[in-house]
């Protein structure tokens, strides 16, 4: 590994003490000083910066992920018996009050990276969070690493994230596209039948690709058989044409990978055209409030596979506190958005508090050990893996329920199962993963 | 290379999208031919449409009744708009017309993403529509059968107003020379204000019929308004037939390249635009000398 | 803005305030909130807006496509560095800033031939489409949505002693340094006489034509020179933050862009930073206020209809507008005062023109034959109507020839055929023997046929100067130049003939009085001296004298002669004994066709044009 020369300018530009020279005894260990630390934390306080779409075509999902983060901050600060349960000590992280600014990206990657460097440079942010795309992930991690501030990332499900974009500062506890489909083939061929023949909506974008291939891959390998594949532009209002075709395709399942507004508008419209009489539907990656927005007419006995469900509680403890507590302040259930944001922000209290420093070598380092120490968490055991910083955790198989079994006006899945992590990872190498220095 | 059937049902459904995006396109193309005012409102007065038709259902219970008082509030907001905001940008250069209906679109969105929320809200399918009807070579969905019928009989009646009207030929006038109406005396006054209202309620109405088909947010309307563009561009500025026949061309290319490749069809789009704009600029129905 | 011709310091005022505020910038805002990061981001913006100032502020083209070229000079510049193809960020953005252009160029060709509301939708489809472009079937090489990260940063110098400009301090500096740089030529070329024609486009267009520029070639110039400026600045955006954005594409970084540039002010050039820099803080800190998270935006678009409905020029221009009204306010005074005295007619128009000005025109007659100017059976039919109906005359070299008709005769029409602003339907036009028609106005005004029209056609808003500036360069540069480095004053022979014509057209006292401020009289004069700015071969004046007094008759009918001196006039008017004082031939017009054609001596006898006049003319005889 050789110094970085851009360190050597940020150094001068940042903090000035502390500088690591090449030869000298101390380059293996964690630098003094390094991107906001130790300048943003302060006695009393730490800052993190949380860049969310709150406008735009991403508002929603932004709304119930702002929720997360303010849950666990709140919970943090407080040090009560939520945060007690986590494993953390005292009120806020190493006894300091975490502040927090919400920036509104309106779902632009340009933005993110806009706000991100604010709170960095005006707020000495010492931890990033957020982003609703995968595009706006992949911005952060870049800047992240440059800045060397570390970055939780939010809503972000492609491979790439901790593939051939990955990056030594970069953290994310959502399941990749691989991982989702790996877990969600098996499960679906065995409900409905090997030799299935399938048709494809594909949102052309990175992330519909990613989705796909790994879903492709998967479902052939329980013997389906690909007879459609649609691809339509991101954003497509009317999906008719693509939906004639798949109509006309002759096969059994239908493979939705639209995501957001885009899968509300093509279900809705599959639905007019009699494909899901025809067809069973199957939702790789399910959209956060997609239940909601379709209703359970629609989505029932539909497959997919997300981050989180709200039942997840009657499994994990911690699960049920997160959603007990959500429930009472924001008067809803949590979506998997709200539930990555609160993991993330835990994680991160969790870890800095394990090696006792903000210092983001520290705790990166901490991070990739995490697999011989595991985090309890809502969603059971879980860690990151250290080759691509992507998490291995148990994924959640949902089904979705008639109208008649719903328990409650918000029961809408069953858990099929939940897949065990580490079963389903793809080899650390397979999407071209590099982590870059630490310093 | 798609079956003779596959393009077929693929013509059909250009009739479908291009009816719709002729009712669209017709609001905007009457207010700019007539006011001479380009309307970046657009997208989002299709939004409040949308979300209209959402909340009357919400206590109406009747999908048709719910147009019905839909209707009623977005000539309201016509009104509103026209006489609070519009009307003191008629002599004011295109820029400042173009930026002030750019704010009313930001805030409109706004209001409504700060009532509603950003999620998609659900507009079901009215009990008439339900279904799919069998048309020999393909299925298609009933409601939109009915959608090509709807909007078929809305432009007519457009039409009719615009062209067997004594308003109607005002605003024809208008379009053709706009220094000369004003010469004659006529009072411009409530013709605009009328105008514009029809404008919104073309708008807000293609946005409540298509509430149950597509996901109602409060960003829906951005790709509609930059089609309507486009449309209103093939078929000459400020015509009426020209968006109506422009409406369906750009349906049947959206919907003809689907049967190749559907990721080109957006682009296609725009590729037809360029290749009209070499071959006759002024669109298909406009004349060389407007705007 | 005014800049008269003030050379030395004072006229480089704006690039020193601008120097000295990019010094002052990072040492004084920060405390305001916005960082070293949200500074050079503000730069960034401020420098696409300086090529679109030159589009929009002083052209008039107002695109809403500039983020297509944004995203194609980013994209460029960034996909060459990730793939390894070029190792220097320098010729990577250099390469990224000619793809803009070339873009531009495409894109341009196609869009500038219409104007108004047309060519800011045929932007935004384009815009579109480079967007719809660069997410699906160029996503192997943009990257899709997810854009292109890892870009690198500049390197100063080479091997050992390379220097790499690093975020914060250093890259502000570095943005400093190209917008400052970027500003010095913008400003260059909005003083030089590309800048000055293409104001004068937004002014009156159809009469830069007349004169002979060739306005689609300018109005292309101005389009690819703001997409250069917008390329550069994608191609700095990548490399800033290190990330290539996919949303530098949409269609709302054009739209904010316009928004900017509205806010601070068009035709400033300094406009658009500054609106960038009040959009990005409003942005930054209306979402800190509490309770406004995520009503910020609503409250910032009410926030702009606001100031569109109360500062009508932005924030600079009200404040230059503000300044220059102070400035100017007495000379301005002045002149509406004289322009009232003359209309009241207090004053004598015209009273001590120098008769004997030497005027720096070229020969009056060029090429071998006698005759200037050749009208062989045109016609214009329309419909069923014929206007025009076969008519022949010839013009002979260094003649004042009239062409006279009752209302109706077609005469106006006629005019327009001579120098091909309508085309005949049928016949042609000889200049010194060789064709005219089928080339367009501003071709043959390029061969020396100008005109005067009946109605004016200034631009109201340029000074006498200038508005003759525009004249005078048309024919010595030929239709279309792109000399941006030089002022538009730089040309000695061209100021010299201006400063002559303002001594014959009387109008030296108002050499600086906006065009609109002029009497009526002053304003026909201005008419023809433009006319006549272009030095013609052959001057064609439509009704120099309609609504004229009789005194100013008498001035304009010497001036006529004057100019008569070195040029052939044709002339159609409906003073007859105007006409017959100044015409050594008259061709007469009746309904469409030639009556009569001969001296004015012929024609004051002829029983045929008596006959004519008697039944239309009286009618119609001016009071």
């Amino acid at each position: 590994m050789k110094l970085d020369r851009r360190q050597i300018l940020l150094g001068s530009a940042g903090a000035a003490a502390g500088l690591v020279l090449p030869g000298s005894a101390a380059w293996a260990q964690t630098p003094a000083s390094i991107g906001t630390f130790p300048d943003g934390v302060t006695a009393d306080s730490v800052f993190i910066g949380l860049t969310i779409p709150l406008t735009g075509v991403f508002s929603g999902d932004g709304g119930d992920l702002k929720l997360g983060y303010e849950l666990a901050i709140s919970e943090i600060n407080a040090g009560g018996d939520a945060a007690k349960k986590w494993g953390l000590q005292g009120k806020g992280v190493l006894g300091r009050q975490i502040r927090y600014k919400v920036s509104d990206t309106e779902g632009k990657p340009n933005l993110d990276v806009q706000s991100a460097t604010q709170f960095i440079q005006r707020d000495k942010a010492i931890m990033l969070s957020g982003s609703v795309s995968s595009a706006s992930a992949i911005a952060l991690e870049e800047l992240g690493s440059r800045e060397k501030v570390l970055y939780m990332v939010g809503i972000a499900g492609s491979n790439d994230i901790t593939g051939k974009n990955c990056q030594r500062y970069g953290f994310r506890s959502q399941q990749n596209a691989y991982m989702a489909a790996k877990a969600l083939a098996p499960v679906v061929a065995k409900a409905l039948g090997k030799n299935m023949k399938t048709a494809f909506l594909v949102p052309d974008y990175t992330y519909g690709h990613t989705v796909y291939d790994s879903f492709a891959k998967f479902s052939k390998e329980q013997g389906w058989q690909q007879v459609a594949k649609e691809v339509v532009p991101l954003g497509t209002t009317d999906y008719s044409s693509a939906l004639l075709n798949i109509a006309n395709s002759g096969a059994d399942v239908f493979v939705n990978i639209a995501f957001g507004a885009d899968a509300v508008a093509s279900t809705k419209q599959a639905e007019q055209f009699g494909v899901l009489k025809k067809m069973k539907l199957v939702v790789p990656n399910l959209s956060s409030f997609q239940d909601k927005e379709l209703g359970p007419e629609i989505m029932q006995g539909v497959y997919g596979s997300c981050d989180f469900w709200w039942t997840l509680s009657d499994r994990y403890p911690l699960a049920k506190g997160f959603v007990d507590a959500f429930v009472a302040k924001n008067k809803y259930h949590p979506r998997w958005g709200a539930h990555i944001g609160y993991m993330q922000t835990y994680l991160w209290a969790l870890t800095v508090e394990r090696v006792k420093s903000f210092n983001p070598v520290d705790v990166i380092k901490a991070m990739e050990a995490s697999k011989e120490q595991p985090y309890e968490t809502t969603i059971g055991k879980v860690y990151f893996r250290a080759e691509d910083h992507q998490m291995v955790r148990p994924i959640p198989v949902l089904r979705g329920k008639a109208p008649a079994a719903m328990k409650g006006p918000e029961d809408y899945y069953e858990i099929v199962d939940v897949a065990e992590g580490e079963s389903v990872m793809n080899p650390p190498d397979l999407f071209g993963c590099k982590l870059g220095p630490y310093t | 290379m798609p079956s003779w059937p596959a393009l077929a049902s693929q013509a059909f459904n250009g009739l479908a999208l291009g009816s719709l995006l002729a009712l669209v396109s017709s609001g905007l193309t009457i207010i700019l031919g007539t006011l001479g005012v380009l309307n970046f409102a657009h997208g989002a007065l299709f939004a409040v449409g949308a979300y209209a038709a959402f909340v009357m259902l919400q206590y109406t219970q009747s999908f048709l009744l719910a147009i019905a008082v839909g209707c009623g509030f977005m000539l309201v907001l016509g009104f509103l708009l026209e006489r609070l905001i519009i009307r003191f940008f008629y002599g004011r250069p295109h820029e400042d017309q173009i930026l002030v209906t750019y704010g009313i679109g930001i805030v409109l969105v706004e209001c409504v993403r700060a009532v509603f929320g950003g999620n998609a809200q659900r507009v079901p399918t009215p009990s008439w529509g339900q279904g799919a009807t069998q048309l020999g070579f393909l299925i298609y969905p009933t409601y939109r059968l009915q959608l090509i019928a709807i909007i078929a009989t809305l432009l007519v009646g457009l039409y009719l107003v615009l062209y067997r009207t004594s308003m109607g030929l005002v605003v024809r006038a208008g379009i053709e020379n706009p220094g000369m109406v004003g010469i004659l005396g006529i009072n411009l006054r409530r013709t605009f204000l009328l105008v514009f209202a029809i404008g919104v309620v073309a708008v807000g109405l293609a946005g409540m019929l298509y509430a149950p088909v597509v996901a109602v947010t409060p960003d829906m309307g951005a790709n509609f308004m930059a089609q309507s563009f486009v449309v209103i561009v093939l078929g000459g500025l400020g015509s009426f037939p020209g968006a109506v026949v422009g409406g369906l061309i750009a349906g049947e290319i959206v919907s003809l390249t689907s049967a190749f490749n559907s990721s080109y069809s957006e682009v296609m789009l725009y590729a037809l635009m360029a290749l009209l704009l070499v071959l006759r600029p002024q669109g298909l129905f406009g004349s060389e000398g407007r705007v | 803005m005014n800049r008269s011709r003030s050379g030395g310091l004072r006229s480089h005022i704006p690039e020193l305030a601008i120097l000295a505020t990019l010094i002052a910038a990072p040492v004084m805002l920060p405390h305001l909130g916005f960082s070293i990061d949200l500074l050079t981001r503000v730069l960034n913006w401020g420098l696409i807006g300086l090529g679109f100032d030159i589009l929009f502020g002083l052209a008039g083209l107002l695109s809403f496509g500039q983020a297509a070229f944004y995203g194609v000079g980013g994209f460029v510049t960034a996909y060459l560095l990730v793939s390894g193809t070029l190792s220097s960020v320098w010729l990577a953005l250099a390469a990224g800033t000619i793809s803009a252009g070339a873009f531009g160029l495409v894109v341009g060709w196609l869009a500038v031939r219409r104007i108004g509301i047309y060519f800011t939708m045929i932007t935004l489809a384009f815009g579109q489409m480079a967007y719809f472009i660069e997410n699906s079937p160029l996503s192997h090489y943009t990257g899709g949505e997810n854009g292109i990260p890892g870009v690198p940063v500049p390197v100063l110098g080479f091997g050992e002693h390379a220097i790499r400009i690093g975020a914060g301090l250093p890259m502000y500096v570095l943005f400093a340094v190209i917008f400052f740089g970027g500003y010095v030529l913008a400003r260059r070329i909005v003083r030089s006489p590309v800048g000055a024609i293409l104001l004068a486009i937004k002014e009156n267009t159809a009469r830069v034509a007349m004169l002979g520029h060739n306005v689609p070639a300018y109005k292309l110039a101005a389009f690819v020179i703001a997409a250069l400026y917008a390329g550069l600045a994608g191609g700095l955006l990548g490399s800033f933050q290190s990330y290539m954005p996919p949303d530098a594409f949409s269609l709302e970084t054009s739209g904010q862009l316009v928004v900017q540039t509205i806010v601070g002010g068009a035709n400033t050039l300094i406009g658009p930073l500054v609106g960038a820099a009040v959009w990005l803080w409003l942005r930054d800190n209306l979402q800190l206020v509490p309770g406004l998270t995520t009503l910020w935006k609503l409250v910032l678009g009410i926030a702009f209809i606001a100031l569109v409905v109360g500062l009508r020029r932005g924030i600079c221009g009200e404040i230059i507008h503000w300044l220059t009204e102070r400035r100017t306010l007495s000379a301005r005074r002045a002149a509406e005062a004289a322009t009232e005295a003359i209309e009241a007619g207090a004053v004598k128009a015209a009273s001590s023109r120098g008769r004997d000005t030497a005027l720096p025109l070229p020969s009056p007659a060029t090429g071998d034959s006698d005759v200037a100017l050749e009208a062989c059976a045109l016609a214009r039919h329309y419909g069923g109507l014929k206007a025009v109906d076969g008519v022949s005359f010839k013009v002979r070299c260094g003649s004042i020839h009239a062409v006279i008709g009752p209302n109706g005769a077609g005469k106006s029409t006629l005019f327009k055929m001579l120098l091909d602003e309508v085309s005949p339907t049928s016949g042609h036009v000889l200049l010194f023997g060789s064709q005219v028609t089928g080339h367009g106005v501003s071709r043959s005004a390029q061969f020396g046929i100008a005109k005067s029209n009946q109605l004016n056609q200034l631009f109201p808003n340029l000074s006498v100067r200038k508005n003759l500036r525009i004249a005078a360069l048309a024919r010595c540069r030929g239709p279309l130049r792109i000399d941006l480095l030089r002022t538009a004053d730089s040309l000695p022979e061209v100021e010299a003939q201006i400063e002559a014509i303002m001594a014959l057209l009387d109008l030296s006292a108002c050499a600086d009085t906006p065009a609109h401020i002029l009497a009526y009289g002053e304003k026909r004069r201005l008419e023809i001296g433009m006319a006549f700015a272009t030095s013609p071969k052959v001057l064609l004046l439509d009704e120099p004298l309609a609504g004229m007094s009789p005194s100013e008759r008498a001035a304009t009918c010497a001036l006529i002669r004057d100019i008569a001196r070195t040029c052939t006039i044709v002339i159609v008017e409906h003073d007859l004994d105007a006409i017959f004082g100044l015409a050594e031939r008259i061709t007469v017009l009746y309904e469409g066709r030639l009556l009569a054609d001969g001296t004015a001596d012929e024609i004051r006898g002829n029983q045929q044009v008596q006959d004519a006049y008697l039944g239309g003319l009286h009618a119609h005889e001016p009071a």
